[in-house]
């Protein structure tokens, strides 16, 4: 017998494959316990709210009475904001991609611009909304609680994200597009406009559209600027005082008559269901339009 | 002349400059080579010409007319049964406008209600001259830019020369939100501090801020942020990440290592479904489920009146909360550990367990560390799950089962209250801000640092 399968050495042996054992274990509880913490609050949501899911709910608005009151206002404002957090953030954090990305020179100030996006990216949200209330309510002296005030501030917190997954989407364009452009005489400019931005654009467009279902599920920031209200009616505007989908689920929280249990947890399944569209649109756009190189 | 229709009436001309520029261009093409650039360039170039300095004299003119306004007020004869008083002249002319703008509704003092026909002229006189200053500016433009088009005018370079300043302006934004922050958490925290000294602010342990009380120099005594600081420590960076480091860590640590391919393809997504429910949604999960589950386990255990609002359920659900994305970051890290460290541990006859514990684990720990403190810097940022399942209660407490509150729940509550805006207690929301936005800057520069110095020592 050799000196490797000594009884001490099996015995050793053995409590090394436990341990292999054990701590493959608990890799499956750690996955199976979070994942089972998903499944308990889908289903608790699901079983309280769906029995509030009517068309009475989906169309009305706020209200004192848990039987009269619906979603369609908060959801109406969140389209607003959203619509305003669209517009803003879009056009900046694809433009701003573009420079960082192909144009921009190494300097001093360039620097500053990136490491402003990166922690911008993880600056608390409910700190865009002291900003906001600071700046956008206080000093400009815009509308508060409206959904232009909101939506700026969803805006400028959307950026970054959108600035971030817009640069990895042109780095991901291989340069042989780009010199083949300037090899037949485009300027710099049109090769990236005609050229590159095109095949970065669903890339683009799937970060935007993540970065958009975060500000969706937001509510410190807009807590901050007063979207606080209880609006009986839909906001006719981006000026007028608006509540938002989440504020919603907030503000039917916090009230004491048990029938409003029913309607906060219906506005919940409005929207993760929302939300999932959303991810499932980005996915969709993702493995469509993905070209790998 | 409302804003909306002067934006679409300039937008408007410049599609029609545009479309007038390139057609004049067209006459001057005769072949190939025979201009210095494409008409479309040229109509680009006009409607620059039409928008820029129209849009740029319009926000001028909106940022000075109401100053131009009130002193046209003053002027008129209407303003001369006014009190020479500056404060309550004032409130009278600010009723008026408003009145003004309702179509002559709420006027509470007979002085405005007088005034709201001239205030009414005066409005409609300088919208008018704004909205006709503009116009003259955007064809002033426009003229300009039609003059210029010339078979050898060099339309592109121009055009892109505006559009690298667009883009330039672009990334300036994030430089200008960036300085925003800090400069108005600073000037509210400035202003709060004249009442409150800093080191009361700082060091105080009695939290009990009241919005409607006189301001006096005994206030900041109530206004001592520790229990804040500790409350928001013992729920972010202690309970939540009992709950998230070993959960995520082994969940990471089983999906790259030991989970089929097909298994990881259903677990990581629905992982990262977690990571998007919105917090909301586990605020109101913490406060109708797991707070009762908390309170109920507090009795069985022996505490003595457990409340329902406890530090204990806000932080489970944190921690649930930031499980995806000590994941990820823990994934990442253990992914960029290079195959020969793993391989030569295998080959020494190591299980793989033991590779994982003591090899890839401490080679990833730079990485690891870096993404627990991005992860502690979002759980002391989350504001909504502490709002609906902490509590309000400032205790410096050890007891996971006291109601405790956090800096973010304090600021939310602070500034959502029927407080005065310029009350010390209110401002003090500043301050709090002030100090989550230094600690979680700090957190994210180290921990950003370090990942990036852990990448390019394996790469």
């Amino acid at each position: 017998m050799s000196s490797w399968h000594t009884p001490e050495a099996t015995a050793r042996l053995k409590k090394r494959y436990a341990a292999e054992r054990r701590f493959k274990a608990m890799g499956v509880v750690a996955i199976v316990l979070s994942l089972s913490f998903l499944a308990f609050l889908l289903i608790t949501m699901v079983s309280k709210g769906i029995g509030g899911l009517d068309m009475q709910f989906l169309q009305g608005s706020d209200s004192t009475n848990p039987d009269d009151a619906g979603i369609w206002g908060a959801f109406k404002g969140s389209l607003l904001t959203m619509a305003v957090t669209l517009a803003l953030s879009f056009p900046l954090g694809v433009l701003s991609a573009i420079y960082l990305e192909e144009f921009a020179p190494r300097k001093r100030w360039v620097e500053w611009v990136e490491v402003s996006i990166n922690n911008l990216a993880a600056v608390p949200s409910i700190i865009f909304g002291l900003l906001g209330l600071a700046i956008f309510i206080q000093f400009a002296g815009l509308p508060r609680s409206s959904p232009l005030v909101g939506g700026i501030t969803l805006a400028l917190m959307t950026m970054p994200v959108i600035v971030i997954s817009g640069r990895n989407a042109i780095k991901s364009v291989p340069p042989s597009i780009r010199d083949a452009a300037l090899a037949v005489g485009a300027s710099p400019v049109q090769t990236v406009f005609h050229h590159v931005l095109p095949l970065a654009l669903p890339g683009i467009l799937t970060g935007t559209i993540i970065g958009m279902a975060r500000a969706l599920g937001e509510t410190a920031p807009l807590l901050i600027i007063g979207m606080r209200v209880f609006a009986s009616a839909p906001p006719q505007s981006v000026t007028d005082a608006s509540s938002v989908l989440p504020m919603q689920i907030f503000l039917w929280s916090d009230e004491i008559d048990q029938g409003f249990v029913q309607n906060t947890s219906a506005a919940i399944i409005v929207l993760l269901l929302f939300l999932l569209a959303m991810n499932g649109l980005a996915i969709y756009l993702r493995n469509k339009f993905e070209t790998r190189w | 002349m409302s804003p909306l229709i002067i934006l679409i009436a300039l937008f408007a001309l410049a599609a029609a400059s545009w479309f007038a520029a390139r057609a004049k261009a067209r006459l001057f093409y005769k072949g190939r080579g025979s201009m210095a650039a494409l008409p479309s360039y040229h109509g680009w170039h006009m409607a620059l010409w039409v928008l820029v300095p129209a849009l740029a004299v319009w926000a001028i003119w909106s940022a000075i007319a109401p100053g131009l306004v009130q002193s046209a007020i003053l002027s008129d004869p209407a303003a001369a049964i006014l009190p020479k008083m500056d404060l309550e002249r004032d409130a009278i002319i600010a009723e008026a406008m408003t009145a003004a703008a309702n179509d002559g509704f709420g006027t509470f003092r007979a002085e405005s209600a007088a005034l709201v026909p001239a205030v009414q002229a005066i409005t409609v006189r300088f919208s008018w001259i704004g909205a006709i200053l503009t116009a003259l500016v955007a064809f002033a433009g426009g003229a300009f830019g039609y003059s210029r088009i010339k078979a050898a005018f060099p339309a592109r370079t121009r055009v892109e020369t505006a559009v690298m300043a667009l883009l330039m302006a672009a990334s300036f934004v994030a430089i200008l939100t960036t300085i925003g922050i800090i400069g108005s958490l600073i000037f509210e925290t400035g202003i709060f501090f004249t009442y409150v000294s800093p080191a009361d602010f700082l060091f105080g342990t009695n939290w009990n801020p009241d919005p409607f009380a006189a301001v006096t120099p005994e206030l900041g005594e109530k206004l001592g942020a520790v229990p804040l600081f500790w409350g928001t420590l013992f729920i972010g960076a202690i309970i939540a990440m009992i709950v998230a480091i070993p959960f995520g860590l082994m969940s990471a640590i089983y999906l790259t290592q030991y989970a089929s391919a097909n298994f990881r393809k259903f677990a990581k997504p629905a992982l990262e479904i977690l990571a998007g429910v919105p917090t909301v949604v586990y605020g109101y999960f913490a406060a109708l489920t797991v707070a009762p589950m908390v309170r109920d386990f507090a009795a069985f255990v022996g505490v003595d009146n457990p409340t329902t609002e406890s530090a204990l359920a806000a932080g489970i659900v944190m921690g649930v909360m930031i499980i995806p994305f000590v994941s990820s970051m823990a994934d990442d890290s253990i992914a960029a550990v290079p195959q020969s460290m793993r391989d030569g541990s295998l080959a020494m006859g190591a299980t793989q367990s033991e590779t994982i514990k003591k090899v890839l684990i401490p080679a990833a720990l730079p990485g690891i560390v870096a993404g627990i403190m991005l992860a502690i810097s979002r759980a002391i940022g989350e504001t909504m799950i502490v709002y609906m399942a902490a509590g309000a209660a400032a205790n410096l407490s050890a007891n996971p089962f006291d109601s405790m509150t956090t800096v973010t729940y304090q600021i939310a509550r602070l500034l959502t209250g029927d407080g005065d805006f310029d009350h010390p207690a209110t401002l003090s929301a500043f301050a709090l801000g002030l100090v989550l936005f230094g600690v979680t800057l700090v957190l994210n520069v180290i921990a950003l640092n370090v990942v990036k110095r852990y990448r390019e020592a394996y790469e």
